[in-house]
């Protein structure tokens, strides 16, 4: 009985730390083969020749159409500087420096990569389309309800996540920086 | 007690081999990938227009809403692929995957393309033929070599006004995704002094000029 009971045991740990561990590194976990900067993580082997094991896992398992390292390099966000999950009921405030690079998007999605912006809304923001601060740093709003100044507007959601996509960033071409810089995402008033 | 912890080791050992597996095995096991997903649209030697994101609507590609994408699919089987044209004054780049997904090559237009796409994609055949000029291309081709021959192409053209999506859709619609004819350069066959009977060459004296 104690041998059934100890086998039983390793079984269970077998296939929770063999799954657990297979589902946390290819999806929102950062282990191998993905790169978190503050909140924002990204695959950046994606778009390389090569890619290792671990995204070859994940994007066999993402319907993404990835970009190619030369045209650029996309990150996503799930959650706040804090760590905690978006909310479609608060306002979250984006400020910092991007790694350099032609333009940068911003656009919010669902689970399942809808775009989540009411009908007939912008659906993203241009980094060349910002208003800027006289020191060129542009501050960013994500809300569903009105926001001053860059506002990206969504329709409220229990949950959502970001992506920041950097075009012809040169800085990413040796993958091997470590130095990177990504904007801050603070979470402001929440309804 | 020791016994018990024993059993916990050895099943974190079994976990992890588990990990493993999943992880190498999930690329392998994969029945729905871009690759079958581009397949399936009609992208056989012409560009199909992706469908631009919009609210709420279905992204199956995860395509971000600043671009209006088309994608070709395309077999170095009986020749060179091609894909060519003239792409709007704005950013555009453009990106190279084998049937395995893999990044073949990529670029933009900042790297001196300007307008103007002109994308040759080769096998090592016939990137060997190229390199022995025993094969004609067009000049000014960028060439990129492909270990597999069935590849697909991602031209992303950035709207910075959704007013220009029309423009832009005829554009991508206008390029030319196709194979090159393979026109080789003419190699004789035979040697010039001409081969003995058993097809060993005959020792052949230039004449003095």
């Amino acid at each position: 009985m104690k041998n059934l009971f100890d086998l039983l045991l390793a079984i269970l740990v077998a296939v929770g730390v063999g799954f657990g561990l297979s589902y946390y590194a290819l999806g929102r976990g950062v282990i191998v083969g993905a790169r978190q900067v503050g909140p924002w993580i990204t695959w950046p082997s994606a778009g390389t020749p090569t890619p290792d094991p671990y995204t070859r896992a994940y994007l066999a398992r993402t319907p993404e159409l990835a970009l190619n390292v030369a045209e650029g390099i996309a990150f996503v966000a799930h959650a706040d500087s804090a760590g905690e999950p978006f909310s479609g009921n608060c306002t979250y405030r984006l400020d910092g420096t991007t790694p350099q690079a032609a333009f940068w998007t911003l656009y919010a999605i669902n689970e399942d990569g809808a775009i989540i912006t009411p009908a007939g809304r912008a659906t993203h923001l241009l980094s060349t389309q910002l208003v800027r601060e006289e020191d060129n740093s542009a501050i960013v709003r994500v809300s569903s309800h009105l926001a001053p100044g860059n506002w990206l507007e969504i329709a409220p959601a229990d949950t959502f996540s970001l992506v920041l996509t950097l075009y012809d960033a040169a800085e990413f071409a040796g993958l091997g920086k470590t130095d990177t810089v990504m904007p801050a995402i603070t979470r402001e008033a929440c309804q | 007690m020791i016994r018990t912890f024993l059993f916990v080791l050895g099943g974190i050992v079994l976990g992890l081999i588990i990990h493993l597996v999943v992880v190498l095995g999930l690329p392998l096991a994969s029945e729905e990938t871009n690759w079958t997903r581009i397949s399936a649209l009609d992208a056989l030697d012409k560009p199909r227009i992706l469908d631009v994101p919009s609210g709420f609507s279905p992204n199956p590609f995860r395509l971000d809403p600043t671009f209006i994408s088309a994608v070709c699919r395309l077999s170095l089987v009986s020749g060179p692929g091609v894909v060519s044209g003239l792409l709007p004054d704005t950013f555009w780049s453009v990106a190279v995957f084998d049937s395995s997904n893999r990044a073949v090559y990529g670029t933009t237009n900042r790297s001196g393309l300007g307008q103007s796409l002109q994308l040759g994609v080769f096998n090592p055949s016939q990137t060997r033929l190229l390199a022995q000029r025993e094969l004609e291309i067009t000049e000014g081709l960028l060439i990129v070599e492909s270990a597999l021959d069935d590849i697909y192409v991602v031209v992303r053209l950035a709207m910075p006004l959704p007013e220009l999506a029309d423009r832009y859709r005829a554009a991508l619609s206008g390029l030319t995704c196709t194979n090159a004819p393979m026109r080789t350069t003419e190699v004789p066959l035979t040697p010039p002094g001409g081969i003995t009977e058993n097809g060993a060459p005959i020792p052949y004296d230039r004449p003095n000029r």
